[in-house]
């Protein structure tokens, strides 16, 4: 893992320092709330429907047991006992008092954490594959270039008021598990027909009111290239993008109304003039953090136990079948902990269970923890011949749920029950899709499947790259709640289609549960995943299925 | 006791006079002034416009040998000239001082009295701001009638101001409404100017006043169609701007005015300086860049960035001159501008006053903590 | 027939704690929906609004909010927002719901 220097150290606790000054200055009245509201943003701190909301950043999902502990002392000294973990490797308090804050940045710092940029119209926190560094699909942990950018996008001069917010992912496996044609910007790292490392560059991508799937803006950029062409985009796009109309000021609205053409022309005219401004010392700070990310010393042991208890305990069978990813070292495996418990709330863990999982990960992943874009919790380097011992301790901790990658593990935004924005609930679907799927016992059944839940058309629940995406509205002074198909966040990017009229927070359920039933009668084989099923037959079969009433009654 | 303090600063004494008459009666605060030596000779200075009444009403009440200074811009309503000579006699003021502009002066910039069609700002200065300039010369501060309600720059104003020659101007009426100006005058039955009732409610020179509307700002009707809202009399330290630099707030020191890039002189100057709108392409400047001594960045509203984007940009093209952002810039901006390529930020006196130098200095050790310096430094 | 006038309150969230406050006719600001002052008269209601964002810096994003009405119950929110602000998270009962 990265380790802070006295650099980072001495920024983190100044910057808490700076806060506290700030909000010194709005209670006093030499800020107003205008002038405040930004650097309240820069600094993770929201105003949402009940209380105010931090929004601590967990730079590309890592942090390590220490930090967990000291989540779960923030969530019981300053927030009411739990921590919310989002659609974007963040985890949220959901009542911090505004005076408490400066010390919450300030107890943050001391384990080399902030909240800087995780909001405003700034360089966001960047993410990357939850999996870095372990999995066994990987051809470079992008870790390290997600630490340089973190380092490139602190506090940068220029880019602290963008027209809009501005996300950059990073990937280093053939499966996009980053959402990178999502972002605005989306790196994979790549490399050239000589074997260099470099980057494949996509813009433009975005959810949000108008989904759109990034353009590769650069199909080969050497490593050592990389600040100052994400220096061009980002000069490029702070000059032209639209700040008239904050629908239209996106990157990937600059894209669509430029083209990809202009873009490309400007951002290279750009790039040229700003490579003269980097002379290697970024460099040498990216081999620096290399060294950081070595992976961990594994051990070899035998894995006999692991394949013993598997035979004897079904429960424990079914959790290493849904929750195990494969590990580039054969005897270990990538454990993922859903925070998705039938009929709790996507993404929310009490303060004893992330200081349980922090002491798992101490005793048994080389001290780091994950955080994934799908809320849930990762522990990225577990032997196997630990697993039964791990498991045994997650289900004590009330996190044993084996539910990874099926229906119940859907993902879902706060919504209105404590978004601002939101136009609708988002987590009493989830609540009430989970809790009917676990009552049919039919969720193994059906397989791998991503359903997510946005509460407005901001799209924080991700909704249209959901297999199945919910999308939760106003319609005449109810909640409504529309169904998406189709959609695909992986390197096969594809955005979901809406197949017709909302439902009430009543009928949406039932509406889920006849469209999985058409799915489960359609289907060739038992092993045709439900995206697959869509992609043969188009979103006919499910229509019909969603509104049978729908169909002519009498045909003349 | 008297209200200079050789320990305090101008200033320093500004704020602490509007700290002590904060909740005195205008009426007290005026008996007090008036009576202090501190403040060296006072003048009235009145327009004998739609409310001054209610000022000089107050002042012969105290004293009736306060000097009155009128100035007679030669283009006043006739009925302007009628009523200050009826006001003068009502109210038995006994020093009371009509100023003309100089005569010499309007023969030579004005002989044909049309310059108010083509530079309204260049006739205020021959006919209001320079006769006032000379007439109150002797004096050591002045009384102004000026309202907060009235707006613009003047919905900021301090009873106890500076102005541009570090005169403490004194406002007794500054928190009074159009209301309390009109309970003033029914209540002591006095006469009012024949223009109100004809819709006028700000009154200056006949060239340049039209009535204004029932929910227009009462000057709307001053140089109606114009970007301007005072003549320059009252142009002091309101409208006065605050550079600031490292080393804290300063006073500006450029004196050569500042051309907009489309009327940017093509032959050589001797000190050019440039204003730039944030859109602007920092390329259409590279021909001229080497010539330009400064350029100052707008900046409309401190969410805007671009400006920070130009500097840099600037900077990359080759531009060495100083560059300076001006506008709605918050001191917690101090380092992005610095380290995007600005050398100085240009703020006007009311932001200044919420943000006083203390937060600026705060801000002003830029060069720490820059992750942008860490990863550009030299190996 | 003519249609009822709707009436309002007015609320925002407390600058300290973040909390939900209501207006109350003595001017103070309470965390509960039931001590809020109901303005009959829109053009009042967007004057106290105005005078409110003008100078009252101990809240953030003040604003008009319509309730209802109906026989004896007591006054409601319009809008399910409203409901929730009101009332605290629908998925834990952790918000208002504990002390108002």
């Amino acid at each position: 893992m990265y380790n802070y220097t006295a650099f980072d150290k001495d920024f983190v606790t100044t910057r808490a320092e700076q806060f506290r000054d700030q909000v010194q200055r709005r209670i006093d009245g030499s800020l107003t709330e205008d002038e405040f509201r930004p650097q309240r943003l820069m600094n993770g701190l929201y105003l949402l429907l009940h209380a105010y909301m931090l929004r601590v950043a967990i730079p590309y999902g890592t942090l390590n047991s220490r930090q967990m502990r000291a989540l779960a002392d923030i969530a019981d000294r300053w927030d009411k006992g739990y921590a919310h973990f989002s659609t974007r490797q963040n985890v949220q308090f959901h009542w911090p008092k505004l005076q408490d804050v400066p010390d919450i940045l300030k107890a943050l710092a001391a384990v080399d954490m902030h909240a800087i940029q995780t909001s405003g119209a700034c360089i966001r926190s960047v993410t990357a594959d939850h999996f870095a560094g372990a999995t066994a699909d990987e051809l470079a942990d992008p870790r390290p270039t997600a630490e340089l950018v973190r380092q490139w996008s602190t506090d940068h001069p220029e880019f602290a008021f963008l027209p809009r917010k501005f996300k950059v992912a990073v990937t280093g496996s053939l499966h996009d598990r980053a959402v990178t044609k999502f972002h605005d910007i989306g790196l994979r790292l790549v490399q050239n027909a000589n074997g260099a490392p470099g980057y494949e560059v996509s813009v433009g991508g975005g959810l949000g009111r108008t989904p759109m799937i990034g353009q590769v803006l650069r199909d080969f950029l050497y490593q050592a290239d990389l600040l100052p062409y994400l220096e061009a985009i980002l000069q490029v796009y702070n000059q032209i993008g639209r700040r008239d109309n904050k629908y239209k000021a996106r990157i990937k609205i600059t894209l669509h109304e430029h083209g990809l053409e202009d873009i490309r022309q400007r951002v290279e005219a750009n790039f040229a003039l700003q490579r003269g401004r980097f002379n290697g010392a970024d460099q040498d700070i990216l081999t620096r953090i290399e060294a950081d990310f070595r992976p961990p010393a594994f051990k070899s042991a035998s894995i006999h136990h692991f394949e013993a208890q598997r035979a004897q305990d079904p429960f424990f069978k079914a959790f290493t079948n849904t929750n195990l990813h494969p590990h580039k070292n054969p005897d270990y495996a990538i454990v993922t902990v859903s925070l998705k418990a039938h009929g709790a709330t996507p993404g929310d863990a009490g303060s004893a269970q992330m200081r349980a999982l922090a002491d798992i990960a101490a005793r048994w992943s080389h001290n780091e923890l994950r955080v994934s874009h799908e809320q849930n919790i990762v522990l990225p380097h577990v032997h196997k011949a630990d697993l039964p011992e791990v498991y045994e301790s997650l289900r004590l901790a009330g996190l044993a749920t084996a539910n990874i990658g099926l229906i119940s593990d859907l993902i879902a935004c706060p919504g209105m029950d404590y978004c601002d924005l939101a136009t609708a609930r988002s987590t009493n679907v989830a609540q009430g899709i989970a809790q009917k799927f676990d009552a049919l016992k039919r969720e193994h059944i059906i397989g791998p499947l991503k359903l997510k839940i946005s509460g407005c058309i901001n799209a924080c629940g991700h909704h249209h790259v959901g297999h199945i995406g919910i999308l939760g509205l106003e319609k005449g002074g109810i909640e409504s709640y529309q169904i998406t198909l189709g959609g695909d966040g992986t390197e096969n990017a594809a955005i979901g289609k809406r197949i017709g009229p909302g439902f009430s927070a009543d009928e949406i359920v039932p509406a889920i549960e006849r469209l999985i039933r058409a799915y489960l009668a359609h289907r060739q084989t038992a092993d045709e995943a439900f995206l697959t099923t869509y992609r043969r037959l188009g979103p006919a079969p499910f229509k019909a299925a969603v509104y049978p009433e729908k169909e002519p009654k009498n045909e003349l | 006791m008297s209200f200079e303090n050789p320990n305090l600063s101008r200033s320093a004494h500004v704020a602490a006079l509007n700290k002590r008459f904060k909740n005195t009666d205008t009426v007290d605060m005026l008996r007090e002034i008036m009576a202090d030596p501190g403040f060296g000779k006072l003048a009235l200075v009145s327009s004998f416009g739609a409310d001054s009444v209610v000022l000089l009403d107050m002042v012969a009440n105290i004293n009736r040998a306060l000097p009155i200074i009128f100035i007679d811009t030669e283009m006043l309503f006739h009925q302007t000239l009628t009523y200050q000579r009826k006001l003068a006699k009502d109210l038995g003021l006994q020093d009371m001082r009509r100023i003309l502009p100089a005569r010499e002066a309007v023969l030579e910039r004005d002989f044909d009295n049309l310059m108010h069609r083509s530079d309204t700002a260049a006739c205020c200065a021959l006919r209001k701001t320079e006769p006032l300039a000379r007439a109150l010369a002797e004096f050591g501060g002045w009384i102004s009638g000026r309202k907060r309600y009235q707006g613009g720059a003047r919905a900021a104003m301090e009873l106890f101001e500076l102005d541009a020659e570090q005169r403490i101007k004194i406002n007794p009426l500054a928190h009074w409404s159009r209301e309390d100006l009109a309970a003033y005058i029914t209540a002591h039955g006095l006469p009012r100017h024949p223009l109100v009732t004809k819709g006028y409610k700000s009154i200056g020179c006949a060239s340049c006043t039209t009535p204004s509307g029932t929910v227009e700002n009462e000057r709307a009707g001053r140089w109606r169609g114009q970007n301007k809202t005072e003549c320059g009399i009252h142009i002091g330290e309101a409208a006065r701007s605050v550079i600031v630099t490292d080393e804290g707030f300063t006073d500006e020191d450029w004196a050569d005015g500042f051309h907009s890039f489309d009327t940017m002189p093509t032959q050589e100057s001797p000190a050019l300086a440039i204003d730039l709108q944030s859109d602007f392409s920092a390329e259409d400047l590279l021909p001229w860049i080497a010539k330009i001594d400064l350029i100052r960045v707008d900046f409309p509203v401190f969410s805007d960035g671009r400006g920070f984007s130009l500097a840099c940009q600037l900077r990359l093209l080759g531009f060495v001159g100083r560059l300076r952002a001006k506008g709605h810039i918050v001191a917690d901006q101090y380092a992005m501008a610095r380290r995007s390529g600005f050398d100085e930020i240009e703020i006007d006196h009311a932001l200044a006053r919420r943000q006083p130098e203390r937060v600026w200095q705060t801000c002003a050790n830029w060069r720490a903590r820059d992750y942008q310096n860490l990863l550009r430094q030299s190996a | 027939m003519t249609l009822k006038p709707a009436l309002h309150i007015l609320t925002a969230n407390d600058l300290l704690s973040g909390e939900v406050v209501y207006l109350t006719k003595s001017g103070a600001w309470s965390p509960r929906h039931a001590s809020a002052n109901i303005f009959v008269e829109g053009s009042l209601a967007a004057k106290r609004l105005a005078e409110i964002e003008r100078s009252d810096i101990s809240v953030v994003g003040p604003y008009l909010a319509v309730v209802k009405t109906s026989g004896t119950q007591p006054v409601a929110p319009e809008h399910f927002r409203e409901v929730f602000r009101a009332a605290g998270p629908s998925n834990r009962f952790i918000g208002k719901q504990t002390h108002v």
